[in-house]
């Protein structure tokens, strides 16, 4: 649906005012207090980004009508954005789903059916396609933004009922390169610290983050510590695009997208080269490794010599001098405290893996780890991406509690906690997210199942993978909200119960999980995840005749879906799953969680421990109570207790420049990268139904260097044509001293097929991570006419 | 009160009771003031309000030549400003494309550059903005602003404006997300404080 300007602003405020019910002030959101007046506030955690902002909804008269923060919340302390502060007034929007819809043939219209028919429906053809292809021929694409209690059922009903580790998330395509970087360099999955560490830096490394944007309330921290230190603390950016985070920085470093990696190890050469590296820590806690062998400190170094300032500044392209590599070094090593701050620019790379190792190296050479202040901290996008999926086995290879999925103890451990025989879960055998893609263009995926995301916006190279999604010789399941570019692909389309319309957990980039409570009705006939997964599994043991598949929901029968439901599932899955295991989660029962303000940091194995807080610090004696019973280290304070390093010691890799996929060339001149918008969360299909967001942010344009411009005649507004040998976009011009010359940045949260920008990148992968490089492809622009008006555009 | 403020306000009452016939309620005698006022200004470039009726000739090539259609026609209702260009910033800003000034056929629109562009100057009320009330992490109209870090900087957190550098484009009105004002005013508004001024 194309709506004008016109209909969209009527719609909001049809939507406000139905939303304001019993409110005689039009202006909510700057009278948070007024409204207070008979209203009740629930507590949860934010519903958009990787922060885990704890706030409340405000419901009167069983309807949503404010947002405000929570103060005592560690995450936040009462800060909210834009996003956070709003994202209510999407709530009862007149597009949400509210009811079964159903098609037989994608071509079809889809018809209203009632929960019976769509679950039977659902059933049916899951069945049919195991019966024809077994665990191969079915497949779950998950989320992120799901509760943790979804991911966990999903994910055991595969795997246990259907035996497919078809199990896979949208955090493949941007957490798997941080998860591949923490396990092969430090030996266990997520950050040692958290934001704590913030206020107690003197030096922030932020490289491949546009925080500012992306985690604006976490941002807020860093330069609230930047402003009232401005002598004593260090903000150094390095980032091929100035925006909105390099305002604060102390340097900013500019390199030729891809060209990090020669960056990092630059700076490791210098920390070795004036004797910049803490010798005790290394000798005690770090071995250096190349590959598969073992190497020495004197390896190291030796393979590090090429990597001199001078010819670091030179590879990447002279944006900066040799003496700043010198100089970032410095602040980096010599620091009382150094966090370093990092998101998609690392991750979303072919050398993601490579790249989050070589931030883990200057981490671990100067000993900036394990103590106040210090930390190599990963920022996660999503809400639930660590908690969900990362912790409770939303990715192929891995199973809850940070299992992985081809050692068999570990698979026996799972399936006698589930009441399963032994042998029940594949080892293996499951597709990441891209082959699983490529599996459904090829036919081979039957039946896929796509829960709370937006795949036909946000995977790259879109045009490639449209085929599968258009197939008519496979069944799409869609659960979500709002109709998506995914749910017009879809044969059933599920309608779910929102945030704060049903109970879970989130757990946020600092290992924080955090509970929300259902406080209102979900409209019409939405229904939560949890519920709709029951059923569903329910409905295939009967059509698949497998008690074992019944087995998967059989603790979870009748229970009342709003609460008890949620709160038997993550009773199993933190008393009985994380028991043992590094992601403790058994003293985060409900019952605490529901006294805190935030939540409990794992580990937490203890009521008591949790109720404080967690472990602020992982590994450490004293604060973490798994190092306390650890003996792995001998009787030295850290304790690297994980199975991940069978030395259990801190890995340095040699890690030397790779290339990206694509590199420009004369017919595709230009570098692409893109990225998020502060109003914006990924494919808009909320934010983009807000309208004090949607008007900041009509629409998606792309960024273009002044030096660029001026060469090729391209004026603000122009419409610009970007083309990459995959796809083209025609977007306007945004003439702006953000990208490096020769390179463009385009967001990727609009919707409209002419700016889908999907379109345009690649869908090159990690060879570790397989998480592909939306960060860097090669392109080229063009200016097409002068400027347009244009109009926003939500399906 | 200045002077054409006051032979604005007698040609105003004079035509007003010419044509203050009965049904013709919509002819109150705000109509016969100018337009100019909060968030409804001239094009970039326009010489001094006093002097724009008698200059332009209502030829409507500024608002043709306008691809954002962010330039309005003033209709009959505005009597005398009838046919001269307006743009309401809250409803479309202005993008500052200068395509306007170029095709101005009187000089009413003076061919300007970007930076030059006086429309007006942002003013921020401290009470209703949000990073100014503390409420919320908003910076709206910094991200918005053509002139981000000179027109409008960010200090502790807050936005402040450079009365050197604002030109008075109203994109920062018409993105910011509080509504105060029932004429749709936001906690951001452009005051058209050079209308008197420019030759
Ligand atoms: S920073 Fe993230 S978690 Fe916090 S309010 Fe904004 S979107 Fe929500």
């Amino acid at each position: 649906m194309n709506q004008s300007r016109r209909e969209f602003i009527k719609k909001a405020a049809a939507l406000s005012a139905a939303s304001c019910v019993g409110i005689q002030l039009p202006f909510v959101l700057s009278n948070a207090e007024a409204a207070d007046q008979g209203a009740s506030w629930h507590r949860g955690s934010c519903r958009l980004c990787g922060v885990g902002c704890r706030l409340e909804l405000g419901v009167k008269n069983g309807q949503p009508i404010a947002l405000r923060g929570v103060p005592e919340a560690r995450t936040n302390f009462g800060y909210l954005c834009m996003k956070g502060m709003n994202f209510w007034k999407c709530m009862r929007h007149p597009d949400r789903l509210t009811k079964p819809l159903y098609r037989a043939k994608k071509t079809d219209k889809f018809q209203e059916i009632s929960w019976e028919k769509a679950i039977d429906i659902a059933a049916d053809k899951f069945a049919e396609a195991h019966k024809s292809g077994g665990g191969a021929a079915v497949a779950y694409y998950g989320s992120g933004q799901a509760l943790t209690e979804e991911t966990y059922l999903f994910q055991k009903i595969m795997r246990g009922g259907l035996q497919s580790n078809n199990v896979e998330g949208n955090p493949r395509l941007c957490m798997a390169s941080a998860v591949g970087g923490y396990q092969t360099s430090f030996g266990a999955d997520e950050p040692i610290g958290g934001y704590a560490d913030i206020e107690k830096a003197h030096c922030f490394f932020i490289i491949g983050s546009n925080t500012a944007e992306a985690h604006p309330v976490l941002f807020r921290r860093i330069m609230r510590r930047k402003l009232d230190n401005p002598d004593t603390v260090k903000v150094i950016n390095v980032d091929p695009r100035i925006s909105q985070t390099s305002r604060i920085a102390d340097k900013h470093l500019q390199f030729k997208p891809g060209t990090d990696l020669t960056l990092l190890n630059g700076m490791a050469h210098v920390i070795c080269q004036e004797k910049l590296y803490d010798e005790e820590f290394i000798s005690k806690y770090a071995a250096f490794h190349k590959g598969t062998e073992k190497v020495s400190l004197a390896e190291y170094r030796a393979q590090l010599a090429a990597y001199t300032p001078e010819e670091v500044a030179r590879v990447c392209g002279g944006g900066f001098t040799p003496d700043d590599v010198r100089v970032v070094a410095r602040w980096f090593a010599q620091s009382k405290g150094t966090v370093s701050l990092w998101t998609m620019g690392l991750n979303q790379r072919k050398q993601g893996v490579f790249a989050n190792n070589l931030v883990h190296n200057l981490h671990i050479l100067t000993g900036q780890l394990l103590k106040d202040g210090a930390d190599s901290l990963s920022l996660t996008g999503q809400p639930n991406a660590c908690g969900g999926v990362r912790e409770a086995g939303g990715l192929c290879h891995i199973l809850p509690g940070h299992r992985p999925i081809e050692n068999d103890k570990m698979r026996g451990q799972v399936e006698a906690a589930w009441g399963l025989p032994a042998g029940r879960i594949p080892n293996g055998g499951g597709l990441h997210t891209m082959a699983m893609f490529q599996a459904l263009n090829e036919g081979k995926i039957k039946a896929l199942w796509i829960n709370c995301t937006n795949p036909a916006q946000s995977l790259p190279n879109l045009s490639k993978y449209e085929a599968g999604f258009k197939r008519e010789d496979n069944f799409i399941v869609c659960t979500d909200i709002f109709p998506t570019l995914t749910t017009q692909c879809a044969n059933l389309v599920l309608p779910t119960a929102f945030h704060f319309e049903k109970t879970g957990v989130y757990g946020c980039t600092e290992r924080r999980s955090q509970l929300t409570k259902k406080a209102i009705d979900a409209p019409g006939q939405a229904k939560p995840e949890v519920w709709i997964a029951r059923e569903w599994a329910k409905k295939l043991a009967e059509k698949l005749a497998d008690p074992l598949i019944a087995q998967c929901v059989k603790a979870f029968d009748g229970l009342e879906e709003g609460y008890a439901l949620p709160k038997a599932i993550w009773d199993e899955y933190s008393q009985k799953i994380t028991a043992g295991r590094d992601s403790d989660l058994r003293g985060a029962t409900y019952a605490v969680l529901e006294t805190m303000a935030d939540g409990a940091q794992w580990p937490a194995p203890t009521e008591a421990h949790a109720k404080t807080g967690g472990t602020v610090k992982k590994f450490v004696k004293g604060r973490d109570p798994l190092a306390d019973a650890a003996t792995t280290n001998g009787d030295s304070p850290y304790q690297f207790y994980t199975p991940g390093h069978d030395d259990h010691k801190l890995w340095i890799w040699l890690r030397d420049q790779a290339q990206p996929e694509e590199i420009p060339d004369a017919e595709y001149p230009f570098y692409l990268s893109t990225g998020r918008i502060v109003d914006h969360w990924h494919t808009m299909t909320m934010t983009g139904r807000i309208p004090e967001l949607l008007r900041a942010n009509p629409y998606a344009y792309v960024e273009i260097n002044p030096k660029d411009a001026g060469r090729m005649g391209i004026g603000p507004g122009d419409m610009i044509e970007v083309k990459s040998r995959r796809g083209r976009n025609l977007l306007p011009a945004k003439v702006i001293d953000g990208p490096l010359e020769g390179m463009v940045f385009v967001y990727w949260h609009d919707q409209h097929p002419d700016r889908l920008i999907n379109k345009v990148t690649i869908d090159a992968v990690d060879a570790a991570s397989k998480e592909p490089e939306f960060k860097i492809c090669a392109a080229q622009i063009k200016r097409v006419s002068g400027p347009q008006a244009l109009t926003p555009y939500l399906v | 009160m200045k002077r054409r403020d006051t032979l604005s306000l007698i040609l105003g009452a004079a035509l007003a009771t010419w044509l203050a016939a009965p049904g013709a309620a919509w002819a109150t005698a705000g109509r016969w003031f100018s337009p100019i006022r909060r968030n409804r200004l001239r094009p970039p470039g326009a010489v001094a309000e006093a002097q724009f009726l008698a200059r332009c000739i209502r030829c409507g090539r500024c608002l043709e030549v306008c691809p954002y259609h962010a330039i309005v026609m003033l209709d009959i209702r505005h009597a005398l400003h009838a046919g001269t260009p307006l743009i309401a910033v809250e409803n479309i800003p202005c993008y500052l494309c200068m395509k306007c000034v170029a095709v101005c056929p009187t000089g009413s629109l003076r061919p300007i550059g970007q930076k030059e562009t006086r429309m007006g100057l942002a003013v921020i009320d401290h009470y209703s903005c949000l990073a100014w009330r503390g409420d919320t992490l908003c910076r709206t109209c910094y991200d918005k602003c053509p002139f981000a870090n000179v027109a409008i900087r960010l200090e502790q957190l807050r936005p402040v404006i450079d009365e050197g550098a604002c030109v008075g484009c109203g994109l920062c009105v018409n993105a910011c997300p509080i509504t105060v004002a029932e004429d749709g005013g936001k906690a951001i508004n452009i005051e058209p404080v050079y209308a008197g001024n420019a030759a």
